[in-house]
């Protein structure tokens, strides 16, 4: 029976915290406007005494009295001389409330901390709607490339950072999903829906800031397989202890601008070929893409030759991974592909993908 | 004791107290001083660190918002009008009344855990 998907929305600490502050902030009104409404409570219960009950001229007197409106003494009453008496210590009191409590809300409406949270608070709003994004705990320079990499490619991703520098990046990047918040916080990671996210890029700037949030990461979603964790590592030796701890993978970025380098150095005849998998590598090549399809065990595919599923696809089958690891690239037509190895498909970035939904609703559906 | 708790449950219960003697004995005065204790407890309550902050706002703004247009109709030469309306807020704040009760348990009991 296939069990249906329910969407938990759960409220998570950060926006109780956001919640809770923003109220704090809205706290500090409630005493003035108490003390407003006191006012004019006793100026219209005294115009109103003054008149015999006139209740709607006496509130209105009372308002341009402390309000310095001043229009005249438009309740009966008022021009007597207790009632000048009154509108008196009605407009010395209630002009010092008036003018304080309107100070009040101003100060409180423009304060840079109340439409900070405002905002925070938008933010997670979004990001509760996302889903499959991935999660760049760190912004330096490098995962600000990565950022426009993902963004090009049309990919959510939710950007955690509490740096000054970092924030100053996200803001002249116009990042559309950020939380100005410390990544290696359990609550930061809920809030930026670890739950649902795909993935999470750990670039703290150091090895143990980046182990605390492989940690926490790890122990809300455990599984290597459902959820990728890639981190920057700051020695090689490092990068194996972080791939120990829970990261799927981590790079040595020195290693891997060297390797990148190395590659153009000896191979200088063939730079375009060279350049173009080196772009579908790091997914900056948009109009085609790689894919690599993993034959489990039932699969459709497995048990059929290449050169069919080369006219059926509408792609180019380049290699297959054999279930023993090794790399095949010498694919006749007639080969046929075996169960449990991968197939590489290589083709435009639009057919990869429907290829892609494809394969995920079948695998949903069996 | 806190202080503040104590003065925004003494508005709550006035409002209570001062809505029932209108409904009683309806009378422009009484109704008046119903709305200045309903709204003072309502500003009050605003940005308490209550467990149940949530539902005691939303319980003074429905009687807030019955009593204003009451304290209108009342003026305006409908009086029957007014007293309806001020029953529907004496409901408002009944609950009102009630929340703030088990509000005050429920955090006795979260402070002794």
């Amino acid at each position: 029976m296939r069990r249906r998907k329910v969407r938990r929305k759960t409220r998570t600490r950060l926006r109780e915290r956001y919640e809770r502050r923003l109220f704090e902030i809205l706290r500090e009104l409630s005493i003035p406007l108490v003390i407003l409404h006191f006012t004019l409570a006793v100026g219209t219960l005294g115009y109103m005494w003054l008149s015999g009950g006139d209740f709607i001229n006496s509130f209105y007197m009372t308002v341009i009295t402390i309000g310095t409106i001043g229009y005249g003494e438009v309740v009966q009453g008022a021009d007597t001389t207790a009632g000048r008496i009154f509108t008196t210590f009605l407009a010395l009191g209630g002009i010092g409330v008036f003018t304080s409590t309107i100070t009040v809300i101003a100060r409180v409406f423009f304060k840079e901390e109340l439409q900070q949270l405002w905002r925070r608070l938008s933010m997670l709003n979004a990001i509760e709607r996302l889903e499959g994004h991935y999660i760049l705990a760190g912004f330096d320079e490098a995962t600000a490339e990565l950022a426009r990499i993902l963004a090009r490619r049309g990919q959510p991703f939710v950007v955690l950072d509490d740096t000054q520098e970092g924030l100053a990046r996200i803001a002249e990047q116009r990042v559309d999903y950020y939380l100005p918040e410390a990544p290696f916080e359990r609550e930061t990671l809920l809030a930026a829906g670890i739950r649902r996210a795909a993935g999470l890029v750990v670039n703290l700037g150091d090895d143990a800031r980046n182990i605390s949030i492989i940690a926490v990461a790890r122990l809300v979603r455990p599984d290597k397989e459902d959820f990728a964790i890639y981190s920057f590592a700051s020695s090689p030796e490092n990068a194996q202890k972080l791939e120990e701890l829970g990261a799927n993978r981590a790079f040595y970025p020195g290693r891997m601008v060297a390797g990148r380098l190395a590659a153009y150095l000896f191979h200088p005849e063939s730079s375009y070929l060279q350049g173009l998998f080196d772009r579908l590598a790091f997914g900056e090549e948009t109009d085609v893409d790689l894919l690599e399809v993993r034959l489990d065990e039932g699969h459709p595919w497995a048990g059929r030759t290449v050169g069919e599923l080369r006219r059926e696809l509408g792609v180019n089958v380049v290699a297959l991974r054999t279930p023993a690891g090794r790399l095949d690239l010498d694919l006749t037509d007639d080969r046929v592909v075996p169960e449990g190895g991968a197939l590489i498909l290589f083709g435009r970035t639009e057919r990869l993908e429907k290829l892609r939904e494809r394969l995920e609703a079948a695998h949903e559906l069996s | 004791m806190n202080s503040r708790k104590l003065i925004t449950d003494f508005f709550v219960l006035m409002a209570l107290t001062t809505n029932v003697s209108f409904v009683v004995n309806p009378n422009g005065l009484e109704l008046f001083i119903t709305v200045v204790t309903n709204l003072a407890a309502t500003l009050l309550k605003v940005g308490e660190g209550r467990v149940l902050s949530a539902e005691l706002m939303a319980t003074g703004l429905v009687a807030d918002l019955h009593l204003i247009p009451a304290l209108y109709f009342y003026y305006a030469g409908d009086p029957p009008e007014a007293v309806s309306l001020a029953w529907g807020a004496l409901a408002a704040n009944i609950v009102s009344v009630l929340l703030v009760v088990i509000d005050t348990v429920l955090k006795s009991y979260m402070e002794e855990e």
